[in-house]
């Protein structure tokens, strides 16, 4: 990625995982009149006052901008079941509770742009962000497990957290792999770099989803 | 010590801030070609003292072959050395396109960063991308920050006056004036820190 | 050739290692304790890697273990790694290390990598993500450099998320610009 995210840094920079998940669905409850709308991702609408109807968040966010349409916030996304996934997440060390993928941008572009259709948003607010804090704890606890590259599995992370972690991952895999192979040491006369060149070769465990 | 020159030039590259030039070190840079100059002499006339007692070149494992072996592995070095430090920084030169935009001249702060032969270099590296784009009617280098607006609130923070004409209106861009403008047309400007973008 | 731009790479073979010349050179000025500039056999002088190991595959020299790996330094990381000053020793300890058991044969240089880094790994990690600054400034300068990478890693995509989460302006002026001047009134 040629952008200003720096590419020795991270794959993705925040502002590109949002922009990812912009293309996620969310209900919206229009109130104008407008024909359907044809995308290359799809076809969308058409667009009757207060008949709710799906669209990408991208362009419910620019709807919503203008005042043309309220949000449904997705249901996970009440006090109850909030509370419920904090309370799990607290309660179990290794596992991680299912959240759908983008919940972290998600929920950032919701209190950004629809407060008024979240019911209880400080509440609301507050709960993820807590859950978002255990999880960043655990994923550092089950990283902390690390020794050697056999396997690395944590399931359910979502689309921003492993994008926090990934490029010390990588590094902290690619160090361990590198010394966690007692074949690698070559026949003593072969030149080293030829060996270091086979050792970086060798397929890695994808990390991305 | 052998290739201690080449060393300090690499060494000097790593130690700057990532991503940023520091001065060509155009002294130090032709010591070493100098250097690799002295290994190249010096390689040649073992060789041919080693020609002159008629010994085989190839095969041929005296103390002069040991000599000329350590010459050629400094010289090799001393090119890698040079390589790297002219490659690394010409990476960065590239990124100057795209990060700062090729709008107007750099500031003079990089400009006189950059060796002769930079300088030449990234006029060629930005010529070529502006035929490119001309050839494909699309600005590569806007959107650099996945964009949401098309228009956004942006502040001039240094006196450009009234000669700039954006893509879709002109107007007096007098320091400290506010504006609502394309974000396309605003990116270049604020990436030069001459507009900030305002939020909110 | 893959690494042959590598800056790190690079640094990492300007290395010293302790080498015996089996095989006599002439006119070359590498051994500083002879009158002439030429290297006896037997010689016994200090090289950096890059030429020590050419000179290895050709059976011109040996190479015994640096410093850095003695058994000094093990013990002191059998006993706290994550307390060893690896920078001192040598900004590219793993590499440097990586490079030189072969030459010198010595499995036991891979398996002192691997623990000093499982150890250090952690120590890294939780620096990283959840000790304030002030208090891991002292534990910087013990790191090397893949270990420094590591940490800023960290830091620095954690900082990312920090700042996205913030909000604010998108749009920014360019880094490489340097810091800002104060424009003229």
């Amino acid at each position: 990625m040629a952008g200003q995210s720096d590419p020795h840094i991270s794959l993705f920079s925040a502002e590109e995982v949002e922009f990812m998940a912009e293309d996620e669905l969310i209900e919206i409850v229009p109130n104008l009149r407008m024909d359907p709308l044809n995308f290359i991702c799809g076809d969308f609408g058409p667009f009757l006052p207060q008949i709710a109807t799906q669209v990408p968040f991208w362009l419910a966010v620019a709807l919503k901008k203008r005042g043309k349409c309220a949000i449904r916030p997705p249901q996970w996304m009440s006090v109850e079941n909030l509370t419920q996934v904090l309370e799990r997440e607290r309660e179990s060390q290794g596992a991680f509770q299912v959240l759908p993928f983008h919940y972290v941008e998600i929920s950032r572009l919701l209190f950004d742009h629809a407060r008024d259709d979240i019911p209880d948003m400080y509440m609301v607010r507050s709960l993820i962000e807590d859950i978002r804090d255990v999880r960043i704890h655990k994923v550092e606890t089950s990283l902390e497990k690390f020794s050697g590259t056999s396997a690395v599995k944590i399931p359910n992370l979502s689309a921003m957290e492993v994008n926090i972690i990934r490029p010390f991952v990588g590094r902290a895999l690619q160090a361990f792999y590198k010394h966690d192979n007692p074949e690698k040491i070559p026949d003593v006369d072969r030149p080293s770099s030829a060996q270091t060149r086979v050792a970086n070769n060798e397929p890695r465990r994808p990390l991305r989803r | 010590m052998h290739g201690r020159k080449a060393y300090e030039l690499v060494k000097e590259f790593a130690s700057g801030e990532k991503g940023h030039l520091k001065i060509f070190n155009n002294e130090l840079f032709e010591r070493v070609i100098e250097e690799c100059n002295e290994h190249h002499n010096a390689l040649q006339s073992l060789i041919r003292k080693m020609q002159e007692e008629g010994l085989e070149v190839q095969t041929a494992k005296n103390a002069d072959h040991y000599g000329a072996l350590v010459h050629h592995l400094s010289l090799t070095r001393n090119k890698r050395c040079l390589m790297a430090y002219v490659y690394n920084r010409a990476e960065i030169i590239r990124d100057l396109a795209w990060k700062v935009g090729l709008l107007h001249e750099l500031p003079s702060e990089i400009q006189e960063k950059f060796g002769d032969s930079e300088e030449q270099y990234f006029k060629d590296h930005s010529k070529s991308l502006k035929l490119y784009m001309s050839q494909l009617s699309l600005d590569v280098n806007v959107d650099m920050v996945p964009p949401k607006d098309p228009y956004i609130k942006v502040r001039v923070l240094e006196d450009l006056g009234s000669g700039i004409i954006l893509s879709d209106k002109s107007a007096n861009f007098a320091r400290h004036s506010m504006h609502f403008l394309k974000r396309t047309d605003a990116e270049q400007y604020i990436s030069r820190g001459l507009m900030e973008e305002l939020t909110g | 050739m893959a690494n042959y731009y590598n800056i790190d790479d690079i640094l990492a073979e300007e290395e010293f290692v302790p080498v015996v010349f089996h095989k006599a050179a002439n006119g070359v000025v590498i051994d500083p304790s002879s009158e002439t500039n030429s290297v006896e056999q037997g010689a016994k002088v200090e090289l950096p890697l890059w030429l020590a190991q050419e000179l290895y595959l050709r059976q011109a020299i040996s190479i015994s273990v640096p410093a850095c790996f003695s058994q000094r330094t093990r013990l002191e990381i059998q006993a706290d790694a994550a307390c060893v000053d690896l920078k001192s020793r040598s900004p590219y300890f793993y590499e440097f290390g990586c490079k030189i058991a072969p030459l010198v044969g010595d499995k036991t240089i891979e398996i002192l990598l691997l623990s000093a880094f499982k150890i250090r790994y952690k120590e890294i990690l939780t620096k990283a993500y959840t000790a304030v600054f002030t208090t891991t400034s002292k534990f910087l300068t013990l790191l090397t450099k893949e270990e420094t990478n590591l940490y800023e890693a960290a830091q620095a995509s954690m900082a990312a998320f920090k700042k996205w989460r913030m909000g604010g302006p998108r749009l920014q002026r360019a880094s490489v610009l340097g810091r800002k001047r104060k424009p003229l009134d």
